[in-house]
C-alpha cells in the first residue's frame, strides 16, 4: 500500500499518507488507539472503502478495488469487528454462502476445520453459537475462498481466554502454510505474543515499524499514546468538595450478555473532573449508560449525593440534577430531523415551565430557552426553527451541551464530548467542562481521547477489559504508563487513590 | 467569518411556508406527469383523452354536485389518512385503518340496531352514541395491534393485515346473521332516521362526517404539533435512540399512535354509516366501505404524512373517485381503462412522499450502521 489518504465525506482525515508492506508467511500487528486509522487502512485494502490517494500493488501490479467482492477474487479478506453472518442460517450455509457449488463443499469445510483447528458445530443456525464460533465461522468463510491475505479487526475484543488461545493457534498454522495474517489491535500483550512484525499506527500515520525481537511493550506504549499536544487548556486551581456521584462495584452486561463493566468503584467530587481513560469497547459507555439510567446495573450502587440512584429512570436522574452529554450526538443526543428549539427541551420536555393546560407545550417559553441556548453558547443557526440537521456538527454539540447545562446539572457526565469536533469548537467544549469544574461541579468525563483526559481531569482512572487499571492523578502518568495501563499491562507499582 | 451569535430571521419567507410551497410544488409536478403518462396510455389505446380529463375534473370539481361528491369522498379517506400518517410520525407503518373502519362501521350499526328498540337513541344522541361506540371498537382493534407489537414483537405490518381481514368477515357475520336488514337483506338494518349525521347540502351524499373528519385532521396537528405527547410521537418515530435517552418510552409512543389512528379509523367508518344516504348502512361484502382504509395510504403518502397536506390529498383522491365514473360515461374510456388511469394518476402523487419515505429509512439505517461500526 502507497501513500494511502483518507478522507471521510464529512472532512475527517482518518489517514494521512500511510504506506505498509505485507509478506507472506507473516503475522503483522497492527497496533494503534482508537482514530488512529488502523480499521480504514484495512478496509481499504479489503475494497470495503476506496482511498482518496493512494494506491495498492499486488504481487507487482497496481490494483484498484471496486469492492469487498473484488479484493476478496484477488485474494483479500477482512473479519470486522461486527460480524456479518446470516442469523437464521446454520454455520455450514453462511460458511458456503454465495458460492457456487463445486465438488463436496461439506467435505472441504470439514478439511479445512481439520488442518487449522477452526472447530464449529456445522448444522446449528448462527444464532445459537457462541461469538468465538461465529468469529471462527467468518474466518473459515474466508479460507474456504482462497484468501492470501487475511486481515483480523480487533478479533480477540470478544473473546474467552481459551477461545483466544484456539484463535492464536490456528493463525499460526495459517500463517505457516504461507498466509499473511493482518492482526488490528490494541492489546500489547497480545501483539507481542502473536506478531513477527509490529506497525504501529498514531492519528493517521504509521509512527513506528519493528520485528517483535526488537520490540517491547514500555516502547510500544510509548509509541501508540505518544503526545502532542496543540491544544492547552487554561486550568485553575480547584478545591474538590464532597463526593457529589459514587459508583461502588459496579457490574453491567454488554449488548451480547458478557460482562461490560465488572465491578468498578469509585468518586466524583464536586469541583472535581474525574476522567477515565482507555480504548473504546473496554466498557466505559456501559458504565456511562449504567450511570444515566440508559442501562441495567446488575450489581453495585450508584449514589448521587446521599441518594441511591442505581437503575433510576433518565427523567427522574435528570431532575435530581444529572446532565448527560452523551457520547453519540446524532443518533442519541439529538433528533435531528427536530428543530432547534425542539431540541433545546429534549429530556427537559414535561418540565413544568414548557409545559401549559392538558399537556400542551408552550411554545413562547421554549423557544425563548432555545434563544437563550443560542446566545450563551454561541450556537451559530439559521433559525431556531430550522432542523438540527443542518447545523455544523459543533453547533450541535454546543446546543447539546447548553441544553444539558440548562438542567442546572450538579453532575455532568460527558461522554467523547469532542469527538469528531474541529479545533475552535474542541477547545470550546473543553473550556466549558473546565469552568464548570472551577465552579463547584463535578465532571464525570469518559473520552477515548488520551490527551483530552490527562489535559481536563483532575483525577484519572484507566479501564481496561470492564475495569480500571488506575486511579491516579494525571500528573503521574507517563505516556509509557498510560500506555501500558491502556493496553492492558498492569504496571504494578501505579498506587491507587 | 462574520456569523453572529442572532440567528438570522430575515425577510425569508417563514420556513413552514416555504416548505409548504415546496411540496405543493412536487404534488403539482406528479400530478401533471402522471396525467400526462395517463393521457398518452388513452391515446394509444384510443380513446380520447381530452375529453376524458375534461369529464373527469369537470364534474369533480366544477360541477357542484360533482364537487359535494368529491368532498362526501374525501371525509373518511381523510381519516384513514390520519391513521397511515400518525403512525408513520411514531415509526410505524400502520395499515390497520382498514379493519379499524369496519369496526367502526359495525359498532354504529349495532348501536342503529339497538336505536330501534330504544327509543332515545334514535335521536342526536344516537349519533353520539353511535360515534362513541363505533370508535372504541375501532381503538380496541388498533390496541391488539399495538400490545401484540410492544409486547411480543410482532410486526405491524402483519398483524394488521390480517386483522382487517378478521374484523372483514366478523361484520360480515354480523351483516348476515344478526344486524341484518329484514326487508333487504344484503345489507344491515340502517341508522333510524332521526340518529343520522344531517346533510350538509340537502339531497346531496354531503353530510356533517365531513366535519367530524376536518376536525379530528385538525387536532391530530395540533395534537403533534403542540402537546407533549405528540413531541414525544415524534420524537421516538425520529430517533428511538435519543427518545430512549430523553426518558421518553418509544412504546407508549407507539401506542398512543395506534389508539389516535384507531380513533380517525373509527370516525371513519362510522360516518360513513351514520351519514351517507341512502343506505345509512352496511352493504353487501362491505362494498360501501372495501378500501376507504387503504385509500388512506394513498392521502397520507400525498399529503406527505401531515395533516393539512391531507386535508388536501384526501379531497383530490376524492375528486379522482367522484370523477372516474364521468371518464366511462362522457368519454366512453371502459371502466377497466379508468382504473389503469386513475391508479397511474395516484402512484405518480405518491411518488414524492414514497421516495422521501424510503430515503428517509435508509438514511435511518446508514445511521444505525455507522453506529454499529464504532
Amino acid at each position: 500500500m502507497r501513500d494511502i489518504v483518507k478522507i471521510y465525506p464529512d472532512g475527517t482525515i482518518a489517514l494521512r499518507g500511510v504506506s505498509l508492506d505485507i509478506y507472506p508467511g507473516e503475522v503483522l500487528g497492527l497496533l494503534g488507539e482508537n482514530g488512529a486509522g488502523k480499521t480504514t487502512l484495512m478496509k481499504i485494502l479489503s475494497g470495503f472503502l476506496r482511498p482518496t490517494r493512494g494506491y495498492i500493488v499486488l504481487r507487482g501490479r497496481r490494483v484498484v478495488f471496486r469492492s469487498a467482492a473484488d479484493a476478496l477474487s484477488h485474494g483479500i479478506g477482512m473479519v470486522h469487528q461486527h460480524l456479518a453472518l446470516v442469523p437464521v442460517f446454520t454455520g455450514f450455509e453462511n460458511i458456503v454462502l454465495g458460492l457456487r457449488a463445486k465438488g463436496d463443499l461439506r467435505k472441504l469445510v470439514e478439511e479445512l476445520m481439520e488442518e487449522t483447528g477452526l472447530r464449529v458445530r456445522l448444522d446449528v443456525p448462527v444464532e445459537q453459537l457462541s461469538f468465538g464460533e461465529r468469529q471462527r465461522i467468518e474466518i473459515l468463510r474466508m479460507l474456504l475462498r482462497r484468501v492470501d491475505v487475511l486481515i483480523l479487526d480487533e478479533p480477540t475484543t470478544n473473546l474467552t481466554p481459551l477461545e483466544t488461545r484456539v484463535l492464536f493457534n490456528a493463525l499460526r498454522k495459517l500463517r505457516d502454510s504461507g498466509k499473511s495474517i493482518i492482526f488490528i489491535t490494541h492489546k500489547l500483550r497480545e501483539v507481542m505474543e502473536i506478531a513477527d512484525r509490529i506497525v504501529v499506527m498514531r492519528r493517521g500515520k504509521v509512527v513506528g515499524e519493528l520485528p517483535r525481537e526488537k520490540a517491547e511493550p514500555r516502547l510500544l506504549a510509548r509509541l501508540m499514546v505518544g503526545r502532542e499536544v496543540f491544544l492547552r487548556i487554561e486550568k485553575p486551581p480547584s478545591t474538590p468538595g464532597k463526593p457529589v456521584l459514587k459508583v461502588i462495584d459496579l457490574w453491567v452486561r454488554s449488548d451480547i450478555g458478557g460482562w461490560a463493566v465488572r465491578g468498578v468503584s469509585f468518586e466524583v467530587r464536586a469541583g472535581e473532573i474525574f476522567g477515565i481513560a482507555g480504548v473504546e469497547g473496554n466498557g466505559q459507555a456501559e458504565l456511562v449508560q449504567a450511570i444515566t439510567g440508559l442501562r441495567r446495573a446488575e450489581k453495585g450502587k450508584v449514589i448521587f449525593g446521599d441518594k441511591d440512584i442505581t437503575n433510576m429512570s433518565p427523567s427522574e436522574l435528570y431532575r435530581l440534577g444529572i446532565a448527560h452529554i452523551p457520547e453519540d450526538r446524532q443518533t442519541m443526543g439529538l433528533v435531528l430531523d427536530m428543530s432547534v428549539s425542539e431540541n433545546s427541551i429534549l429530556g427537559m420536555h414535561r418540565w413544568r415551565k414548557f409545559l401549559g393546560a392538558l399537556g400542551s407545550l408552550r411554545w413562547r417559553e421554549i423557544n425563548r430557552h432555545a434563544e437563550r441556548i443560542i446566545k450563551e453558547y454561541d450556537v451559530v443557526a439559521p433559525s431556531i426553527r430550522s432542523p438540527v440537521r443542518y447545523l455544523s456538527g459543533g453547533n450541535q454539540q454546543k446546543l447539546l451541551a447548553g441544553r444539558e447545562l440548562s438542567k442546572n446539572p450538579r453532575l455532568i457526565v460527558a461522554a467523547q464530548p469532542t469527538r469528531g469536533l474541529d479545533v475552535a469548537a474542541t477547545e470550546y467544549i473543553r473550556k466549558l467542562l473546565v469552568d464548570l469544574r472551577t465552579k463547584g461541579h463535578a465532571v464525570l468525563l469518559v473520552s477515548a481521547d488520551t490527551d483530552e483526559v490527562l489535559q481536563l481531569s483532575d483525577r484519572v482512572a484507566v479501564m481496561y477489559n470492564g475495569r480500571f487499571t488506575a486511579i491516579t492523578r494525571p500528573e503521574e502518568l507517563t505516556e509509557e504508563k498510560l500506555g501500558l495501563l491502556m493496553g492492558g499491562m498492569e504496571a504494578g507499582t501505579l498506587g491507587r487513590d | 467569518m462574520g456569523e453572529t451569535n442572532e440567528p438570522r430571521r430575515t425577510e425569508r419567507l417563514p420556513e413552514w411556508l416555504v416548505e409548504g410551497l415546496l411540496r405543493l410544488g412536487e404534488s403539482a409536478i406528479a400530478l401533471i406527469v402522471g396525467l400526462a403518462i395517463g393521457a398518452i396510455i388513452m391515446y394509444v389505446t384510443g380513446y380520447d383523452a381530452w375529453l376524458a380529463y375534461k369529464s373527469l375534473f369537470g364534474n369533480s370539481f366544477l360541477d357542484s354536485y360533482g364537487f359535494t361528491i368529491t368532498l362526501s369522498y374525501a371525509a373518511p379517506i381523510m381519516l384513514t389518512g390520519i391513521t397511515f400518517a400518525v403512525g408513520v410520525r411514531a415509526g410505524l407503518f400502520n395499515i390497520g385503518a382498514e379493519g379499524q373502519l369496519y369496526m367502526g362501521a359495525l359498532g354504529a350499526v349495532i348501536v342503529g340496531w339497538l336505536a330501534w328498540r330504544i327509543g332515545i337513541l334514535d335521536s342526536v344522541l344516537g349519533v353520539l352514541v353511535a360515534y362513541t361506540f363505533g370508535v372504541l371498537l375501532a381503538i380496541t382493534w388498533a390496541y391488539i395491534a399495538a400490545i401484540l407489537k410492544v409486547k411480543r414483537g410482532v410486526h405491524e405490518v402483519v398483524s394488521t393485515i390480517m386483522l382487517n381481514w378478521i374484523a372483514f368477515w366478523i361484520v360480515e357475520y354480523f351483516r348476515v346473521y344478526l344486524i341484518y336488514n329484514p326487508s333487504d337483506p344484503s345489507k344491515t338494518i340502517s341508522m333510524p332516521p332521526h340518529a343520522r349525521l344531517p346533510l350538509l347540502v340537502p339531497d346531496t351524499e354531503l353530510s356533517a362526517a365531513l366535519i367530524v373528519a376536518i376536525a379530528f385532521t385538525l387536532y391530530t396537528y395540533y395534537l403533534l404539533w403542540y402537546t407533549v405527547t405528540g413531541y414525544e410521537l415524534r420524537a421516538s418515530g425520529l430517533n428511538p435512540l435519543a427518545a430512549r435517552y430523553a426518558g421518553i418510552k418509544p412504546e407508549k409512543a407507539m401506542i398512543t399512535s395506534f389508539i389516535v389512528g384507531g380513533i380517525a379509523s373509527g370516525l371513519a367508518g362510522a360516518g360513513e354509516v351514520l351519514g351517507r344516504p341512502p343506505h345509512y348502512a352496511i352493504t353487501t361484502g362491505l362494498s360501501n366501505l372495501y378500501g376507504l382504509g387503504f385509500d388512506g395510504i394513498t392521502v397520507a403518502l400525498i399529503g406527505a404524512n401531515h395533516p393539512v397536506g391531507i386535508i388536501f390529498s384526501a379531497i383530490l383522491v376524492g375528486a379522482l373517485k367522484a370523477g372516474s365514473r364521468y371518464m366511462q360515461i362522457a368519454a366512453g374510456v371502459p371502466l377497466e381503462m379508468v382504473r389503469v388511469v386513475e391508479g397511474i394518476i395516484i402512484v405518480a402523487l405518491a411518488v414524492p412522499g414514497t421516495l422521501r419515505m424510503v430515503r428517509e429509512y435508509l438514511r435511518r439505517r446508514r445511521e444505525l450502521a455507522e453506529l454499529e461500526k464504532r
